[in-house]
């Protein structure tokens, strides 16, 4: 049982093709990066797996249950933090932390979650409209990383973070997979990638067009940056 | 005047000119209105008499402003006293949301940075806002005025039309500039604008307490000052004078403060806040609540005021019929006093359901909002389903309607209590017989959120389409079953007409019905901006 896998997702919006028979597998324990070009559906993919959009046609599943029907108990199991945080203005970031932490049900305790304020250098007594897009994203790395579940999905996480930061998501994310956490990581920093990721799944206009583990690409010599632009560049 | 700042004043009007353009049409609509209704409405001497006889007493006064003109009287003076506070609360409005939509908000939301990285000086926006908004309202003004010209109502004329039209313009450009001057001060959006509609209260009252005294504090209130002109009579243009004066000392002081400060920052900071989130706070129902929580405070104070202030109409109503032969002989056909403040209460009541609908509505539409907003997102990928998230916001909604409505009831009971016309019971019964209306008001906004994302405001067309049957039905005679439309004309009016079960069954079933199908369909549709 895989904790990610989908067949033939299809997913419109009106006459647009979003997503054109998407097929990605996630293995237990592994981080499997997603990459693709702004609109080439990586965040659709994401939203069909969080049951936040329906697929029109195609098979998603998350830990082998339907992540359109299932989503109660899925969401229990599985953290995600989106590309574009968006917060309550009149809530602190703590509040929505603890909020989030509460709703999603699964376990965590208070060390861990300070472990991680800390970690990240949060400050939660702050109202979420003063936080930068840098901070909001921390608190909803926060209240991901705090939590006990069995698998992340990351929308870019990163995009906003100095390097410094950076480093210490992808140690965090290094401990989790340790730890046997399987992670879906959409990104477009390749040396983030190439330092984390055990595979890697490529979409173009919605359809997963390279696939496969990065031992091989590194084996055959090849670098990941010019294997993503390749497959962009190359119908000129 | 640089290039850039012409430029400039040219991209605000382009994001605004429909908007402006609305708020403008509406206004002379309902200016043109009156001043055709209100001819009809009072056709000779007696019944202008008649009518001043009621606007001269302490509570009517506090509401309009003061009587003036009586041995002059005409028709237009008579609209003047009536109708220009009015007018000029919805022009206060206009100008309230207009300057907090191209300051606060804009920098909020960080747009202004990306024009303040452009080459234009620190106060291109607040001088454009200035400039812009008094063009608003000298563009309202005139139009009020052209339009009340146009009736050709008894005792218009052209210097009356323009002091009308002007005193109104001019209390706008007012709170224009006190909005301006809450935006430097208040680092969002929400505290700027939420100043500016309390200093709007604030003007209103001391003009009522300083009108119904006599009292010099009239003129400290821009809406007193501007009620001075007596148009029509008088013709006192000095106090418009005065308030354009104000407006530019504001306008000053709100470019001074401006020119010094951040961008981004106001001169009162953000305060710290809580760390942790309480235990209410942790459950998808205390995050409704702490959503809502805010505005519903503000209707609270708001509706029992609004009670308060209606039940000292009562008990003049009481005295005046008393000790007025000739009314009470006119009365006689609707069945004498006791039945008069009969009406009087249904008729508060169903307006007071009214209102309650509105932050109902807000508080099932803040859920299209979030989504909106991308925010709904974060709860929808924890483990709490989408039937849950919008329960909650219905059960938060439910305890507003009650609790607003038996407010409004309440403050009615407190200060009306001392003419021992009203008893409770039967005041909470007139009050609590709406909910089956407002529950189909609330199961229709579920409804639209649920599976007419795009349509939500649709309910406003409903909730403005209940509103004028309420307030014109009866003037218009409006056919019955036009009128029907609305769902608060199903609900009998107590204590005047007899309670019927049927419609308040049939009513609360329809309103279960909408309720679930919106619940349910907001569970399988898409999440989307």
């Amino acid at each position: 049982m895989h904790p990610i896998s989908i067949t033939g997702l299809s997913k419109n919006f009106g006459k647009l093709a979003a997503l054109r028979g998407v097929d990605m597998t996630v293995n237990q324990g592994e981080v499997h990066a997603f990459l693709g070009p702004n609109g080439a559906g990586k965040t659709t993919t994401i939203r069909c797996l969080l049951g936040i959009l329906k697929a029109n046609s195609g098979k998603v599943e998350i830990f082998g249950k339907d992540a359109w029907k299932d989503v109660v108990e899925l969401h229990k199991r599985l953290a995600y933090v989106p590309g574009e945080v968006n917060l309550w203005e009149n809530l602190t970031g703590g509040e929505v932390i603890d909020l989030i932490l509460s709703l999603r049900g699964a376990k965590y305790n208070k060390q861990r979650k300070e472990h991680f304020l800390q970690r990240f250098e949060l400050d939660p007594t702050k109202k979420c409209r003063t936080y930068s897009k840098g901070n909001r994203q921390k608190v909803a790395l926060v209240s991901a990383f705090a939590s006990d579940v069995e698998l992340y999905l990351f929308d870019e996480p990163t995009s906003g973070l100095d390097p410094l930061l950076e480093k210490v998501f992808q140690e965090t994310v290094l401990e989790f997979k340790n730890k046997g956490c399987s992670v879906l990581l959409s990104s477009h920093i390749m040396s983030e990638v190439e330092k984390l990721a055990d595979r890697v799944s490529i979409i173009k206009e919605g359809k997963i067009v390279l696939n496969g583990a990065m031992k091989d690409i590194a084996a055959q010599g090849k670098k990941l940056e010019d294997l993503f632009l390749s497959q962009y560049e190359g119908r000129k | 005047m640089t290039v850039n700042h012409k430029k400039y004043v040219g991209f605000i009007i382009k994001r605004d000119w429909i908007i402006s353009t609305v708020w403008l049409l509406a206004l002379g609509a309902f200016a043109y209105l009156l001043a055709v209704l209100y001819p009809s409405l009072f056709p000779d001497e007696t019944s202008m008499q008649g009518i001043i006889a009621t606007t001269n007493t302490p509570p009517m006064i506090a509401m309009m402003g003061p009587v003036y003109g009586i041995d002059a009287i005409n028709i237009a003076i008579l609209m003047s006293q009536e109708c220009l506070i009015w007018f000029a609360i919805a022009v206060i409005v206009m100008n309230i949301f207009f300057v907090n939509r191209y300051t606060r908000t804009d920098e909020e939301l960080g747009r202004h940075e990306m024009l303040v990285a452009l080459p234009l000086g620190r106060l291109t926006n607040s001088s454009t806002i200035v400039f812009l908004s008094f063009m608003l309202n000298f563009i309202a003004a005139g139009f009020i005025a052209f339009l009340t010209l146009a009736s050709q109502m008894d005792g218009v004329n052209l210097c009356g039309a323009l002091i009308y039209g002007f005193s109104i313009g001019m209390q706008g450009f007012v709170f224009a500039m006190f909005t301006l001057l809450a935006a430097q001060l208040f680092s969002t959006a929400r505290d700027s604008m939420g100043i500016a509609f309390a200093l709007l209260g604030v003007s209103y009252l001391l003009r009522a307490y300083g009108d119904m005294n006599n009292h010099w504090l009239s003129y400290v209130s821009p809406m007193g000052l501007g009620l001075k002109v007596e148009a029509f009579y008088n013709n006192n243009f000095i106090p418009i004078l005065i308030l354009f004066a104000e407006a530019m000392v504001l306008a000053g002081v709100a470019l001074w403060i401006n020119s010094r400060r951040d961008s981004g920052a106001g001169t009162f900071p953000a305060r710290k806040g809580k760390a942790h989130a309480g235990k209410f706070l942790q459950t998808p129902l205390g995050f409704a609540w702490r959503l809502s929580r805010n505005g519903f405070y503000a209707w609270a104070i708001g509706i029992f005021v609004f009670g308060v202030s209606y039940a000292s109409v009562i008990g003049e109503l009481d005295n005046f019929v008393e000790g007025n032969e000739m009314i009470k002989l006119m009365l006689q056909g609707e069945g004498g006093t006791a039945q008069l403040v009969d009406a009087f209460i249904a008729l508060l009541n169903r307006l007071m359901a009214l209102l309650v609908a509105i932050p109902m509505i807000n508080c099932i539409n803040r859920v299209r909002n979030e989504e909106k907003r991308g925010r709904i997102e974060l709860i929808a990928a924890t483990a709490v389903p989408r039937e849950k998230i919008m329960g909650s916001f219905i059960i938060i909604s439910v305890f507003e309607i009650v609790m607003l409505t038996f407010l409004g009831a309440f403050g009615l009971y407190v200060a009306a209590d001392s003419s021992e016309l009203v008893a409770f019971d039967e005041l909470l019964k007139a009050a609590f017989v709406h909910l089956p209306a407002l529950f189909v008001m609330l199961s229709f906004t579920i409804f639209l959120v649920g599976l007419f994302p795009k349509f939500t405001s649709l309910i406003w067309a409903l909730f403005a389409y209940s509103f004028i049957i309420f307030y014109f039905g009866k003037l218009f005679n409006v056919p019955n079953f036009a009128a029907k439309l609305s769902p608060f004309d199903h609900i009998p009016k107590l204590p005047v007409q007899e309670f019927s079960v049927a419609p308040i069954l049939i009513m609360s079933a329809l309103a279960c019905f909408f309720c679930a199908l919106g619940v349910y369909y907001f569970g399988k549709r898409d999440l989307n901006k």
